[in-house]
């Protein structure tokens, strides 16, 4: 079958136990894994605050994950998510080409930079 | 490198405070808007968290597109307003 590669990220809830987060982390990366998901990549940026409260909560546990996976697998992903009530929020994003580059770069370490207004742009 | 100018008659009243903008993220070599790249995002949006148009910061359209995926992810996964604090 045909593989994609995906971002998924997703927000745990924070008033989880530190076990009980990491079951949460390791459950899906099982899931993806034992659906014929490659990981290429899982970052877990921790706590952060929301900008707007979610299920009545001020701050999140984010999770970010990189994979290729047949695109099946997607739909039943996001059951899971959805279903599991430790979960605030996720997003899906199927990767295309240009997307892939900058995948490239972000891996090699390059960020990109927006440039500042110089002052010739304000005449 | 100007696009084409924002009013083409000289007597407008508006055309004084109109300026032309080349696109930032053209010139700085974008590839791809991240919703990640929060504090890139800030710049395009205003204090009651809308997405600033065009005609304000001269964005190419195709960066724009980009960049309005961008912010409606990143409010999506609660990372930037959808209606700032202080204005709700």
């Amino acid at each position: 079958m045909a593989q994609t590669y995906y971002e998924l990220t997703y927000i745990v809830n924070p008033v989880l136990e530190e076990d009980q987060l990491k079951a949460t982390v390791d459950k899906f990366n099982t899931f993806l894994s034992d659906n014929g998901a490659l990981i290429d990549e899982v970052q877990q940026w921790g706590m952060r605050s929301l900008a707007y409260p979610i299920k009545k909560k001020s701050s999140g546990y984010y999770v970010n994950a990189y994979f290729t996976a047949p695109g099946a697998i997607i739909v039943k992903l996001e059951r899971q998510l959805e279903i599991d009530d430790n979960v605030l929020r996720y997003l899906t994003i199927k990767y295309d080409n240009k997307m892939l580059q900058y995948r490239e770069q972000q891996k090699k370490g390059v960020v990109q930079v927006l440039r500042e207004r110089t002052e010739e742009d304000k005449k | 490198m100007r696009g084409k100018p924002a009013l083409k008659n000289p007597q407008h009243p508006r055309k004084t405070n109109i300026r032309q903008r080349e696109c930032l993220f053209t010139k700085s070599g974008f590839l791809y808007v991240d919703y990640k790249q929060v504090d890139v995002l800030k710049k395009f949006i205003n204090d009651q968290g809308k997405i600033l148009p065009r005609r304000v910061t001269g964005t190419s359209a195709k960066f724009q597109r980009q960049l309005t995926d961008a912010v409606k992810r990143a409010r999506h996964l609660g990372l930037l307003p959808f209606v700032a604090e202080n204005f709700r």
